[in-house]
């Protein structure tokens, strides 16, 4: 919403030395988000109306003329290429250093002196779209230049104030006046400033309407629910043409092309109260009938942009004895709007019900001034100004025109009158300062409150145009008092409050460990991604689409599914970062979406329906040039750390996964909560490299409900262990955690086995292959002696020698 | 004797692990390779041998020898001159270097502003991403055609659901689980269905707070915010409210930070204004208590909504949003 300075000040008197820029920053303090302030003149700074006295042809281009123009008090020579100029005119001139648009698009370019062809030309006589007054000057041609001679000018002036678009527009947020109805016009603002300043407020004053009978207007409101009130006149004898320049000047001000004398009037108005208008050309209204009913579906409508409409079953439609002639409150008619043979008119005002407006311009995809005004929740009251306002100003521009009807109004207005009771304590409570009683019914005053003070109460009544929603509770009068008052003269002090009982949250305090975990202990970089499902690699690693959770709104097929997996985007974002690391290891912890399985959040309060299943999932992905061996055994080191880290019970289980060469999948007894593997390597674009790329994912929130809280330190031995290393020769395919078991069970004492030497080849018989290991004893008894470990390691040789056929290498 | 052989450069390797100095290097030189040391010891067991085993052992005994001295020589290298000051090697070369791993810096925002938060006794909570309609909307009184709706495009997923727009959709869920008296934050990651460009993208975090108990006021609002900001930013800073549109509070504010880059003078980062807007606020809508099984007139709180994104990308100055979520090595190893 446009705020001009100008227009506000037909209805408030601005204090003395309140700059625009003050007045925005005083909005945004007490009322509403300023965006920015527009200085009207400043774009057409040195530019002035000169006037032509000298035209001759350009000694060297054809197409060019060599004007003397007058300034006032100097005169210029001004190379032009217009095909209208002519000696005498009044025209526009960007002088040196003023900025214009070629052909009024592109970029602003500030002019200097030049010579155009050998002449110098000292600035540009301009065609309107050149200084960005295109909206107000319409041109035959492109070579066409602004003609002012129309205009009662000094020659010399300033364009700007010559025009009068010397005007400061205040850019209002639109979203910080959502909820105030009453701030869509410029005379709900000045309101507000009044109330701000404590300045006086004109009333709104507009003469009343004499209805005739030579037209007999007819308006049938069929849905009541959804027109709220309804008024129209008709006028004839008008002669539709361009509005006069203070109108034309007014619409520019707020963003408006000026079209003609009639729809110009419908916009000031809307501009002026909020109240959105249309006129229809009453010639092509149907016996003059006008019924306010709803669509059926499957119809059509073309709206003036001239778009075919397809029509739902409830969209409020105006139509008259025949057809449909408005979109009710979004768009008029084609079929009825206003031209240049238009000789009578049928002026709408009316109340059309927010919700049904909003939903079939949402519906419709079709967002207008006026829609965006009636989805507020406008006053119906404020509908019988606009169509007075508007009456009265299409009379004094059409000295011909005449009131041709009665003034039908069909009032269903549903809004009742709001009256509030609030406690004096309460506001005071909330703002947490003591607001003297007068000042808080100066205030309610000053925004037109009705106020009355009772033993520690105030009776308030709200006007209408504040009483259609936006205030409806004592809270809402808290607010009123409280931006006016100040929110600097709030005192801040903090709050005693009742000391709670801690909720620590274990699954919170692990996402927070194991985040430190990776990064420190294993040099994982921690990524986040989006939520939804890299499609290339949920096809690569065989998880099927229709598991998914679908949006149903997406822009993108990059954002149209929720993952059921953080691996899709890892591996994605494994490959991005082989174009520059050899290595890349990443994990991520976050939710995923589970289509099948409900979770524990309730949809609403009433707790029957709950939610798609939302674990968060904690995985990761490492990529590098490694052989697969070991490769693997760094990821089954990760997770086995993992375990360490977190004393959790649990088991490993060879899978068959479709796109890894090895998996497993690791259960706390029958609950899997996780798996890991070694990806297939055709899977994994890494460009030129060699790379192996393992993964892991977990079920965090599974996983986490089985740390071991109980982990107890365990006592120190008193006693020194005793080393020796096993060298043996077993067969190829014998596999480490067999040997394992059998070494463990040997003998109590042994605490620890390790491998540290596998090898085939040069020496190692064919089939075999070479296996060393650490054994260290510890007796919680004594010291062992060396002849004791000598034993054990007989002991071991030969059972494994005899379960294994392995040889002893000495 | 040759499984005493083979020990002793298993021995050596132990004990040259307690060397300290060069002295207790010769030393253990000494011990192992003089003339009456452990290796001459043993070689004198030679003559004892059977002719079919002396050349074997022998050799054995030479490769021990070479294999010591090669040890030794190595241990002096790395021990010549450590005890005297001179030291002779290039200190300018780098040091160094480990791999590292590293957390997010919304991560590591987001604790940072939790741990401020904790120490006032705001409890730390979490909730869905995938919300329904009812939460995220509904009980914050956002009814169905409400224009506010506008404000937070939404992406909806079958079933009648939505992507949490805010994380103001565990207000009333915390308060329903947890009433009131209650003091908590929630950080998490919300959605928004729009284009992304530098500074905007449709996955991004908030920090939600919320406060109820008896007789909470607009003063402490802004003084807890106040003094958790200062805590957070590491220098005392100033805010300022001013009136701002949401459904779930009333009054609701909008609240600025003045620029801690200019000091409120004006500069290009707060648009020559002085202050920066730092995030939505206000105080608790009774309908939503009441949404939640709040008795209004006995309690009253406020809420806010802190963008801990936008705190992410003021704190490390990131002027490209997408690159939070880019997964990019280049840019998640500086942090």
């Amino acid at each position: 919403m446009y705020l001009s300075v100008n227009w506000i000040k037909d209805w408030v008197k601005l204090p003395k030395d309140i700059t625009p820029q003050q007045l925005a920053h005083d909005l945004t303090m007490s009322t509403v988000e300023v965006e920015e302030v527009i200085d009207q003149a400043a774009s057409l700074e040195n530019i002035v109306v000169g006037k032509i006295k000298e035209i001759t042809k350009h000694p060297q281009a054809d197409r060019l003329q060599v004007c003397q123009v007058s300034l006032g008090n100097k005169e210029a020579q001004i190379v032009c290429g217009g095909d209208n100029l002519a000696n005498g005119m009044l025209v526009a001139v960007a002088k040196v250093g003023s900025k214009v648009r070629w052909h009024g698009e592109g970029d602003w370019i500030t002019l200097e002196d030049v010579k155009i062809r050998g002449v110098k030309s000292a600035g540009m006589i301009a065609a309107a779209s050149e200084i960005g007054l295109g909206n107000l000057f319409a041109s035959k041609s492109e070579k066409e230049i602004l003609d002012l001679s129309k205009f009662n000018l000094k020659v010399g002036e300033n364009l700007a104030s010559a025009l009068g678009l010397d005007d400061f527009i205040i850019d209002v947020d639109n979203k910080s006046i959502n909820h105030r109805p009453d701030l869509w016009g410029q005379y709900g603002l000045a309101r507000e400033i009044a109330a701000i300043y404590r300045t006086k407020l004109k009333d709104y004053d507009v003469a009343a309407i004499k209805g005739k009978e030579d037209i007999k207007l007819k308006v049938n409101v069929k849905d009541k629910d959804k027109c709220f009130r309804y008024l129209a006149l008709a006028i004839k004898n008008i002669t539709v043409g361009p509005s006069p320049w203070w109108l034309q000047t007014r619409l520019q001000s707020v963003g408006i092309r000026p079209i003609n004398n009639i729809v110009d009037v419908t916009n000031f108005v809307m501009y002026e109260l909020g109240q959105p208008m249309h006129a229809f050309d009453a010639g092509q209204i149907d016996k003059n009938q006008i019924e306010i009913k709803t669509a059926k579906k499957g119809e059509k409508f073309v709206t003036l942009d001239g778009e075919k409409r397809k029509l739902a079953e409830d969209y409020l439609m105006i139509a008259d004895g025949k057809k449909y002639v408005a979109l009710a409150g979004i768009m008029g008619g084609q079929n009825s709007e206003i031209n240049s043979d238009t000789k009578d008119i049928i002026l709408e005002s009316a109340n059309f019900k927010a919700a049904n407006i909003r939903r079939t311009s949402t519906a419709l995809g079709l967002r207008s001034e006026s829609s965006a005004r009636f989805e507020k929740s406008l006053d119906p009251v404020i509908a019988e100004y606009a169509i007075k306002k508007a009456t009265e100003l299409i009379l004094e521009l059409n000295k011909e025109a005449q009131i041709a009807s009665k003034l039908v109004d069909i009032d269903n207005n549903p809004f009742t009158e709001v009256n509030l009771k609030i406690e004096e304590k309460l506001i005071n409570d909330r703002f947490g300062v003591v607001i003297p009683q007068k000042e808080i019914q100066d205030i309610l005053t000053r925004l037109q409150f009705g106020v009355k003070y009772k033993d520690g109460n105030f009776d308030v009544k709200v006007p209408s145009f504040r009483a259609t929603k936006d205030i409806s509770i004592p809270e809402d009068l808290v607010e009123e008092v409280a931006r006016i008052y100040g929110y600097d003269n709030i005192q801040a002090g903090l709050p005693r409050a009742t000391i709670q009982e801690p909720t620590i949250d274990v699954a919170l305090r692990a996402v927070k460990d194991i985040r430190y975990w990776l990064s420190c202990a294993q040099s994982h970089v921690e990524v986040y991604n989006y939520p939804f499902a890299n499609l290339a690699w949920t096809e690569k690693l065989g998880l099927e689409i229709k598991n998914h959770i679908k949006v149903s709104n997406s822009f993108s097929p990059e954002l149209q599914y929720l993952n059921t997996s953080l691996l899709t985007n890892l591996f994605a974002r494994a490959e991005d970062n082989l174009r520059f690391f050899d290595q890349v290891k990443i994990f991520e912890l976050d939710r995923v979406f589970d289509k099948h399985e409900k979770s524990v959040y309730a949809v609403d309060h009433g707790k029957k329906k709950f939610l798609p299943k939302q674990d968060k999932h904690l995985a990761g992905v490492v990529a590098a040039n490694l052989p697969a061996e070991i490769a693997f055994l760094q990821v089954k080191g990760l997770v086995e750390d993992l375990q360490k880290h977190w004393g959790i019970d649990w088991t490993w289980e060879s899978v068959d996964l479709a796109h890894s060469n090895l998996a497993y999948q690791i259960k706390h007894q029958d609950v899997v909560l996780g798996h890991c593997g070694i990806l297939k390597s055709n899977l994994l674009d890494s460009g030129a490299k060699q790379t192996q790329a393992t993964w892991w994912e977990f079920n965090f929130s599974q996983l986490v409900k089985y740390i071991n809280q109980n982990q107890f330190y365990q006592a120190i031995s008193k006693f020194p262990s005793i080393d020796r290393d096993i060298a043996l020769l077993v067969d190829k395919d014998i596999q480490w955690v067999d040997l394992e078991v059998e070494i463990y069970k040997v003998s109590s004492l042994i605490v620890a086995v390790d491998p540290f030497d596998i090898f085939t080849g040069k020496g190692v018989p064919a089939g075999k292959k070479s296996l060393a290991f650490h054994i260290t004893l510890r007796s919680p008894e004594k010291t062992l002696e060396s002849e004791d470990a000598d034993l054990l390691v007989k002991e071991i040789v030969s059972i494994l020698s005899k379960k294994f056929k392995a040889i002893h290498r000495k | 004797m040759e499984k005493n052989l083979k020990n002793l450069a298993n021995k050596v390797a132990k004990e040259l692990e307690e060397v300290k100095d060069s002295k207790f290097l010769a030393d253990l030189k000494t011990k192992y390779l003089g003339r009456k040391g452990e290796l001459a010891i043993i070689l004198k067991g030679l003559k004892d041998l059977s002719v079919s085993e002396k050349p074997r052992v022998g050799q054995l005994a030479n490769e021990v020898k070479k294999e010591l001295t090669i040890i030794f020589n190595k241990a002096e290298r790395v021990w010549q001159g450590q005890d005297s000051d001179d030291l002779d090697f290039d200190p300018t070369l780098p040091g160094d270097k480990k791999e590292q791993g590293h957390i997010h810096p919304s991560t590591i925002v987001q604790y940072e502003i939790e741990d401020a938060f904790s120490k006032m006794g705001f409890n730390i909570y979490d909730g869905p991403q995938l919300e329904s309609d009812y939460y995220n909307f509904t009980a914050l009184n956002i009814p169905e055609d409400h224009p506010a709706r506008d404000t937070q495009d939404t992406f909806w997923v079958e079933g009648k659901n939505l992507l949490r727009t805010h994380t103001s959709n565990l207000q009333v869920r915390m308060l329903e689980k947890h009433g009131a008296p209650f003091r908590g934050i929630f950080p998490g990651r919300v959605f928004r269905y729009e284009s992304t460009d530098a500074s905007h993208d449709h996955t991004f975090y908030q920090l939600e707070g919320l406060m109820v108990d008896k007789d909470i006021n607009i003063g402490n609002l802004i003084a807890t915010m106040k003094t958790l900001l200062s805590a957070v930013f590491k220098t005392d800073v100033d805010v300022r409210l001013r009136p701002g549109f949401f459904p779930f509070v009333e009054p609701g504010f909008e609240m600025d930070i003045k620029c801690l880059v200019c000091e409120g003078e004006g500069c290009s980062v707060c648009k020559q204004s002085g202050w920066l807007e730092l995030m939505p606020c206000g105080m608790v809508h009774p309908k939503v208590l009441e949404a939640a099984g709040v008795d209004s007139k006995e309690y009253s709180g406020f809420a806010f909504g802190l963008g801990l994104t936008r705190m992410t990308m003021m704190k490390y100055r990131i002027d490209d949003i997408r690159l939070l979520q880019s997964g990019d090595l280049r840019f998640l190893k500086q942090f």
